[in-house]
């Protein structure tokens, strides 16, 4: 009989870190969204906008997307291998670094210690970290594949095994700098060159972070959660492999109408409509899947958070494509559209999957159920709607400011004031805030639920098996 | 496709090693070997240690996550952003080779403020510290933190001196007496200071400035507008779009830093001048008010309507000031 409880205490290590840097992030994000509308929230040096927005961004991506990746990579892993990892010590060393370098990150981005390279501006010593966390994660994953007991290697493990690969690649092109302190470095690249390398890591942190690994859990969870097989295999390679394939060569999409030069951004945004083939390739087997049984919308309460996830992912790779056009970006580009759009990934596809992916996972560990199937529910609703109410509010400024940016009376500017075309996003901003309360109920009904769960668990362990001392928790 | 690699790890690996790396290497390292992404504007300078200073405060307080700093070949941008002076047609948006030592390009994905990539010719040097230190002050409505305690902060010599050298390694091109030079550059000076010396930078290695016109005075000319009812209403509309973001919407400028356009002192000696001197340091800038004998602020930060404002324009908006300073 092999023995997981070693591993799966790992896991859900990662769970409770990741679900921990979670409610941190969306709480600073309300600060933030404060912010925007009301200065006088603003609290220099370290608690002002511009650094925190910083922190809320690594927070989240680092500390809920990689803190959940980890963990839950993991689980579908050892599930796909049938056996544990092959380094679990290593796995739990690792659990604790990346505890302490999240922790390490929020503080230095709070003192202002930046790179200033969107999601990778962390300074040169945590970078340090970061690889290194990186490699444990990889040896690990490479070293339970190559051991495992299962010869087909499903699609989700070609995901991980993509994710491992270019998150390397990426992370340590981009983070080449010259130390110039202990918290200070310059690019070793420069003005377009160092905007060219940056958008091209930029846009695929969110392709390696917030699509890969987590396309990796759509294809494990939804399956094992319905009960219903993927509907077509040939669907799932062609989709992986023009999607790791295009992804890379989208980056410039981010720099259109920049001095970049054009035949760079064309060729970005050319790429970057074709991406709409594999990403409906990932919706369309989801869907049909799902369409074996539609029942299991009802039957089954993580259905609809995999159905909704994956309607969002569709719907971002239908919206990223059109902003890239020259026409449309000319409108939006700089706006609050594009928070708007960045949030529909986030808090739609990512969370939803990430959180039912998690619900799935921890009664499991336990061999129990979830705490409540009630508040799981209300979490789905609370999220959804506090995500749509986010999203689109965003989408409206965003077009109403751009299109006040670009309006002209014959020669003249209509509006040449900046502030007034600002002042316009006043409403629309405490809206979004509103929304973001919504969401972060959403999310602390979901933390909730998660910790009845494991306390659940616990209780039947020691039920189960009295005598002996229950292990160390990790969190 | 070999269905067998579905068995092969290693195999598998390495696959999706080079289909990642096609695309990386098209879009991201190619690129690099090509001049267009290394191009520089001919004797272009590196930033003084106090515009560096000014920088690193820039990157730190995270400047980037609000201000953008390319302005985009559209006609309203160039328009918005003072591009549509510059003397060469191609450099009235953002061009490559003027970033050639952004190290690392800090171009921002996001306006909640205005972009700065123009700012050097924007606004006089004496606007932006008292801007700075309290943002809603100046512009009313705006929703920028307030950096007052940057003026608090002295600057370290040795500290800039140390990231110039690192730059110098990355292909900036300090001159080593200028590295040398630098905790003595930056002797008694803060951060606000640096800020302010960075942001008087930007846009600057090329000429964006427009064509030197010094009107004048033409001390006889009486105001053709004066008086006239719909001419003040419109130079009152002209004020708030082309003047009020460094005079204020009242005209009553910044103290110490932006004149106020109402007071009995006027650049620096009591008494008025007549409509005609108005118009002319309207229409010519600093050079015009230099000519009239009244420098005002030592960096001449006047900008030159001329070209910008139609002649009754500017007539215009000097009828409504008249207004107004009678109304005080």
């Amino acid at each position: 009989m092999i023995d997981y409880r070693y591993d799966h205490r790992t896991v859900q290590g990662f769970i409770l870190s990741s679900i921990f840097w979670a409610v941190a992030g969306i709480l600073l994000g309300l600060l933030i969204s404060v912010q925007l509308w009301y200065p006088d929230a603003n609290f220099a040096p370290y608690l002002t906008y511009g650094r925190l927005r910083t922190v809320h961004t690594n927070g989240l991506t680092f500390g809920l997307g990689v803190g959940a990746i980890f963990g839950l990579t993991y689980w579908i892993v050892m599930r796909l291998c049938k056996r544990p990892l092959l380094f679990p010590r290593l796995a739990r060393v690792q659990l604790w670094l990346f505890n302490v370098g999240i922790a390490a990150a929020a503080v230095t981005l709070a003192m202002g210690y930046t790179q200033s390279l969107e999601y990778a501006e962390l300074e040169w010593p945590l970078d340090l970290a970061i690889v290194v966390l990186w490699v444990m994660f990889a040896v690990n994953v490479f070293g339970t594949i190559l051991k495992r007991r299962e010869e087909q290697m499903y699609v989700s493990l070609w995901y991980v095994i993509a994710t491992v690969v270019a998150v390397a690649v990426l992370y340590l092109v981009n983070n080449l700098a010259v130390p110039a302190g202990l918290w200070k470095s310059y690019h070793l690249f420069a003005g377009v060159n160092s905007a060219n390398v940056q958008w091209w890591y930029g846009h695929n942190a969110v392709g390696f972070v917030f699509t890969t690994p987590i396309l990796a859990m759509f294809y494990y969870f939804l399956p094992k959660s319905t009960g219903l097989p993927i509907y077509s295999h040939r669907l799932s390679i062609v989709a992986f492999w023009s999607l790791v394939f295009a992804y890379l060569w989208t980056g410039a999409h981010h720099l259109v109408y920049t001095p970049l030069p054009d035949w760079l951004q064309t060729l970005a945004i050319v790429f970057t409509l074709f991406l709409i083939a594999p990403s409906w390739g990932s919706v369309v087997n989801g869907y049909y899947t799902v369409g074996q049984d539609w029942s299991k919308m009802r039957s089954s309460y993580l259905t609809k958070f995999f159905v909704l996830g994956i309607t969002f992912y569709g719907l971002q790779t239908v919206q990223g494509p059109t902003q890239a056009l020259r026409v449309v970006s000319q409108l939006v580009h700089y706006t609050d559209w594009v928070p708007g759009h960045v949030h529909m990934g986030t808090m739609g596809w990512v969370a939803l999957t990430v959180c039912a992916s998690i619900y799935y996972v921890v009664p499991r560990i336990y061999g129990t159920e979830i705490y409540s199937e009630r508040i799981a529910n209300a979490h789905f609703w609370l999220v959804l709607v506090g995500q749509l109410l986010f999203s689109i509010t965003m989408w409206i400024t965003g077009i109403r400011q751009g299109w006040m940016w670009k309006a002209m009376d014959g020669d003249v500017l209509r509006h040449p004031n900046f502030v007034e075309t600002l002042q316009g996003n006043y409403p629309f901003w405490i809206l979004r805030t509103v929304a973001g309360v919504i969401f972060a109920a959403g999310m602390v009904l979901f933390a909730y639920n998660v910790l009845k769960t494991i306390q659940k668990g616990r209780a039947l362990e020691r039920a189960a098996a009295p005598a002996q001392p229950a292990p160390a928790s990790a969190a | 496709m070999n269905a067998s690699i579905y068995k092969k790890p290693v195999a598998f690996a390495v696959a999706a090693t080079v289909v990642v790396l096609a695309g990386t290497i098209a879009t991201m390292a190619y690129p690099m070997l090509r001049p267009e992404m290394h191009e520089r504007v001919a004797g272009m300078k590196p930033l003084s240690a106090l515009a560096l200073a000014g920088r690193d405060v820039y990157q730190r307080e995270g400047c980037t996550t609000c201000h953008t700093q390319t302005v985009r070949p559209l006609r309203s941008e160039v328009l918005r952003y003072g591009g549509a002076k510059a003397q060469e047609k191609g450099a009235q948006y953002s061009i490559a080779a003027e970033f050639a030592d952004d190290h690392p390009f800090l171009w921002g994905s996001k306006r909640t403020g205005p972009d700065l990539a123009f700012e050097g010719w924007l606004r006089p040097a004496a606007w932006h510290g008292p801007h700075l230190i309290d943002p809603q002050h100046v512009v009313p409505g705006s929703n920028m933190p307030r950096y007052a305690f940057l003026a608090g902060r002295p600057l370290d010599g040795f500290e800039i001196q140390a990231h110039m050298r690192a730059l110098r390694k990355v292909g900036v091109p300090y001159p080593p007496d200028e590295i040398e030079n630098a905790p003595r550059a930056l002797q008694g000076k803060t951060e606000l200071d640096g800020l302010v010396a960075y942001l008087a930078s930007l846009g600057k290695a090329v000429d964006r400035g427009g064509a030197k016109v010094v009107v004048g005075a033409a001390p006889e000319q009486p105001n053709p507008m004066a008086g006239n009812a719909a001419a003040i209403g419109r130079g009152k509309a002209l004020f708030a779009e082309r003047c009020a973001s460094c005079h204020g919407d009242d005209a009553r400028g910044i103290e110490g830093a932006i004149p106020s356009l109402v007071d009995d002192v006027f650049l620096g000696v009591q008494g008025d001048l007549p409509d005609a001197a108005y118009f002319a340091i309207v229409k010519g800038g600093s050079d015009a008010k230099a000519a009239l004998g009244r420098p005002g602020s030592p960096d001449g930060g006047m900008e030159a309507f001329a070209g910008q404002l139609p002649d009754d324009g500017i007539w215009s908006i000097v009828a409504w000031l008249r207004t107004q300073k009678q109304a005080k």
